[in-house]
């Protein structure tokens, strides 16, 4: 487990956030990319059939279940590179709450606007976004608003375009880049004007309270789980 | 300030002076005439209203919506229908605009590709030729969007700027087999409990000339009046649009039963309590009559 450094530390308090470049890099991202690009296009249509029916967004789609479809979305939970800053961050209670395996479309506007996604009473909640794919700038990056985490910040008002956010930051990076957020914090997809789709994985986790996550929620992929701390982080023995 | 809704439908019975089409749900033989609609608006102290066309999209099945607005030019202005496929619908169009009090014309679909990872050129679009005459005639289009076409949206908005969009009913898009009607012989459509719009109609807020209707609440809501599980999609849109490109409207006649027209010129102050009496005053009527050009009264 590779531990936070003291800076890291230090910015994870202060910002709330933290960018780990080639977090995932190599054979374990080709076989990420695979398996992403080889689901994605298996789920399309069913999630076209979905957009018609009014059951789904039209503008962002995610692989259904992807823990069950291959076990690299079940390796990237606990992967070295940022895992031992989640299990720091949270004095080791961490637990999954779930992951988001999306495609989102080039679009004249970006698909959601600035918003934090939980309260400051909110047990500790992190969000960590995986790049699948080059995310150029103005290609839907990652935007966050540093230290918007902190109770007292701001206060903050959605503006109408993404880029007049004050006080923001925007993420592009390389494929396999993951940035881990406080997700009290004022974040964002920028508008992706380019012509490329962008693909990311968004891992949630929260610090662990009683009965958050029951043992039913992830005992389909148990098999996975076999040493006390994934299936403490999986909730399995809840 | 005049108060004005913004959405409504009248209609009499099917008759060789006024043809329309007679589904099982407004059968030939049902009116909801405009004197009705003036009865309710004088009881309300409502001054002045839109009437959108329905049943039938034919310049004939507009007769009775352009009686209605050449009997009382001063009360109400009309939204009109183009027939689907039509092979000029510039010359439709301009046939029922011409000095008749029809503003513009509603539609749901946009002819483009469905999946929203296809290349998009907006010139290729069935309804591109419809936006391109009411930028050049300055019509408003009055749109309630298939759940499926809801994407095209920005890129015909990014195109015609000029061009007046008023979003129906909350901004919402009715997805496939999601349209039934009730025991009151109200619309009824399903929606998801997480509201999907927010992350495609809501977005279209970035566009200055794209303006959105409180109303329909009957038709999604899953409680009885004053909906306030729909209290989060308005404080979205408010928060979104703004208080001056909100219009409050009522969609009747298929709320006369349940819960009532004197009940739904109330839904605004149940479900956004806390707006300034001006905010309340512009939603309630200001802005259609500074964004659809309402004569003074």
């Amino acid at each position: 487990m590779i531990l936070p450094t003291l800076e890291q530390k230090a910015q994870w308090e202060e910002e709330g956030y933290l960018v780990f470049e080639n977090a995932i890099q190599g054979e374990d991202l080709k076989q990420l990319q695979n398996a992403f690009d080889y689901w994605a296009d298996a789920c399309k249509a069913e999630w076209l059939d979905r957009v018609e029916a009014g059951e789904a967004a039209a503008t962002f789609y995610d692989i259904p279940n992807p823990l069950e479809k291959d076990p690299i979305f079940i390796d990237i939970i606990d992967y070295p590179s940022y895992y031992g800053a989640l299990m720091a961050f949270t004095d080791h209670e961490l637990i999954l709450l779930g992951p988001q395996v999306r495609t989102v479309a080039p679009w004249p506007v970006s698909y959601t606007g600035w918003h934090p996604d939980v309260g400051y009473d909110n047990p500790l909640h992190i969000k960590v976004q995986i790049y699948v794919n080059d995310v150029e700038p103005g290609g839907g990056e990652f935007g966050f608003v540093p230290g918007s985490h902190k109770p007292g910040s701001g206060p903050y008002t959605r503006p109408m375009r993404q880029e007049s956010m004050t006080g923001h930051k925007t993420f592009p990076g390389k494929a396999g880049t993951a940035i881990m957020f406080n997700s009290c914090g004022w974040h964002v997809s920028m508008d992706n004007h380019s012509d490329t789709p962008r693909k990311s994985i968004i891992l949630i986790y929260e610090k662990r309270t009683p009965g958050r996550i029951g043992p039913q929620q992830f005992a389909s992929i148990s098999e996975y789980c076999k040493t006390p701390e994934r299936r403490k982080l999986f909730s399995l023995d809840d | 300030m005049p108060r004005i809704d913004a959405h409504l439908h009248v209609f009499t019975k099917a008759s060789a002076e006024f043809p329309r089409e007679t589904p099982d749900i407004w059968p030939a033989e049902r009116e909801e005439p405009v004197e009705k609609l003036l009865g309710e608006m004088e009881k309300h102290r409502i001054d002045q209203a839109v009437l959108v066309q329905m049943a039938g999209a034919s310049i004939a099945n507009h007769r009775y919506l352009l009686r209605c607005l050449k009997e009382y030019p001063n009360r109400f202005l009309g939204i009109g229908l183009v027939p689907e496929g039509h092979p000029n619908p510039a010359e439709h169009m301009a046939e029922l605009t011409d000095n008749t009090g029809i503003i513009g014309f509603r539609f749901s679909t946009f002819g483009g590709p469905r999946d929203i990872f296809a290349k998009m050129d907006v010139r290729e679009f069935a309804a591109y030729p419809i936006w391109k005459c009411a930028a050049e005639r300055d019509y408003v289009l009055w749109l309630y969007p298939n759940a499926i076409s809801a994407h095209l949206l920005p890129y015909l908005i990014q195109e015609f700027p000029q061009v007046r969009v008023v979003l129906n009913h909350l901004a919402a898009c009715p997805g496939k087999g999601k349209f039934s009607w009730d025991e009151f012989g109200r619309p009824q459509v399903q929606v998801t409990g997480y509201n999907l719009f927010m992350h495609t109609t809501y977005r279209l807020a970035r566009f200055e000339n794209v303006n959105v209707h409180l109303s329909g609440q009957y038709a999604f809501s899953r409680e009885e009046f004053p909906y306030k599980d729909l209290a989060g999609w308005h404080h979205g849109l408010l928060g979104g649009f703004g208080a001056k490109r909100l219009m409050w409207a009522t969609d009747f006649p298929w709320i006369l039963e349940e819960p009532g027209y004197g009940k739904l010129t109330t839904v605004i102050e149940e479900l956004l309590p806390g707006l300034s009496e001006a905010e309340l005053a512009d939603i309630m009527g200001g802005n259609a009559k500074r964004i659809l050009r309402f004569p003074d009264l």
